[in-house]
């Protein structure tokens, strides 16, 4: 039976650790303002690739229009899933980080308890982007909620992997309470 | 049982604060950045540039007929440009880009504009293609400028998709305010000519996917002369418009 308080007491934990030193919250903002520029820049991938082909200086530009779009197209509920998702990948590859450097060095075993997580929940995610750039950006269209649950989705199997790692500089046994 | 010291409690609730505070600015942000851009130009020459009705296809395999044709038909470019009624991006495109694009290449004959819907957003979507097509085929012939006036009215007005703003009552009424336009007759090609009309735009769509074309406003510009032609997507800033042309021209 899943322990349903362990895990919001992990993700408590999870959402604190990058407010514990300056080097990790920087860490955190960064890879959160590269995840956000991703997603937004992905929402229509070939207007990105030819804009940022032809000069990268154009990254502001592409990324303030795409935001707008995004608003316009998927609604305030759907940008600020994208922000939201942004901001907890960037608390989840802080913690998977801290999470490798607490377990010693960053070997197969440890890179395989936090890879599969973060794969998985940021495939959901950018689901939104891969359709566009595969098929046709306008597919999101025809999702439910303009893509919004697709989101959603990336973001709750976020939510789910911190709820599972926690605090990285602490040992638990969440999979032992798990499966009892 | 594990507990959170006060400290990690206190951190929590802090990141967040601060994630809840930068989610707000940043919708805010698209909710006021949206559709504000570097190019705007309100005296653009748009209004005074020629509307042309002709049929035969291009080089570049472009079915003319039915199709408005802004600019002189003697521009050695020609810019295929598909559009989405409700896309916020081609609005985006018409408000900051479009102006200048005119004043600075179909005005002086360097690039006629072929309009070429293509509606993918909705229903909606194709309700406002198959009026745009019907209101061609009213001014057209007498009065070919009054096309561009319903155009710009139908961008001005664009809301959220969804809104009901592309339906069909309200899309009249934005007609029946337009100078020139009979929406009389306009809402009586709606009636007998839908199911043609839109045989027609599927094609354009069909044309549009072989291009590689996943989302608009999007546009080919092509050298008739040379026979050459290049691809743009989204509303990228002018420069990258006048780069583009200036390539194309001088193949």
């Amino acid at each position: 039976m899943i322990d349903l308080r362990a895990h919001v007491i992990r993700f408590r934990g999870a959402l604190a650790y990058p407010l514990t030193t300056t080097r990790r919250t920087v860490l955190t903002l960064l890879v959160a303002a590269v995840t956000y520029c991703l997603l937004v820049l992905s929402s229509f991938p070939t207007y990105s690739m030819q804009l940022l082909g032809a000069d990268l200086g154009y990254v502001d530009d592409a990324v303030i229009a795409l935001t707008g779009n995004t608003y316009r197209t998927a609604g305030a509920g759907g940008l600020a899933l994208v922000v939201v998702y942004a901001i907890t990948t960037g608390i989840a590859v802080t913690g998977a980080l801290g999470r490798v450097r607490s377990a010693g060095r960053p070997d197969a075993r440890g890179l395989s308890a936090v890879l599969p997580g973060l794969l998985a929940s940021g495939c959901a995610s950018c689901g939104a982007g891969v359709l566009g750039l595969v098929g046709f950006a306008s597919a999101l269209a025809t999702l439910p909620f303009d893509g919004n649950l697709l989101r959603l989705a990336g973001l709750l199997l976020l939510v789910g992997y911190l709820s599972r790692l926690g605090d990285p500089r602490h040992c638990t046994v969440a999979s032992a309470v798990e499966s009892e | 049982m594990e507990r959170p010291d006060a400290s990690t409690t206190r951190r929590a609730v802090v990141a967040g604060l601060g994630a809840a505070t930068v989610t707000g600015g940043v919708v805010y942000a698209g909710a006021t950045l949206d559709n504000r851009g570097t190019d705007t130009d309100t005296t653009s020459s748009a209004d005074d540039v020629a509307f042309h009705r002709t049929t035969g296809s291009t080089g570049f395999g472009i079915e003319l007929d039915g199709h408005p044709v802004m600019g002189s038909m003697d521009a050695p470019l020609d810019m295929y440009y598909w559009g989405d009624y409700q896309c916020p991006f081609c609005r985006r495109f018409e408000e900051n880009t479009f102006p200048a694009l005119v004043d600075d290449h179909v005005a002086p004959g360097t690039v006629r504009v072929v309009f070429i819907e293509f509606p993918y957003l909705s229903a909606g979507s194709m309700t406002a293609a198959v009026m745009d097509r019907c209101v061609w085929r009213q001014v057209r012939d007498e009065n070919p400028r009054r096309y561009w006036a319903w155009h710009s009215s139908v961008y001005d007005a664009q809301g959220e998709k969804g809104s009901g703003w592309a339906s069909r009552s309200n899309l009249l009424e934005i007609t029946r305010g337009v100078d020139g336009v009979d929406a009389a007759a306009v809402e009586t090609c709606m009636d007998e000519d839908r199911t043609d009309i839109e045989a027609a735009i599927a094609t354009d769509i069909e044309r549009a996917r072989q291009l590689g074309f996943r989302g608009s406003p999007a546009f080919v510009l092509y050298n008739r002369d040379a026979d050459e032609a290049g691809k743009l997507v989204g509303a990228q800033p002018k420069e990258r418009f006048d780069e583009a042309i200036t390539t194309v021209e001088n193949v």
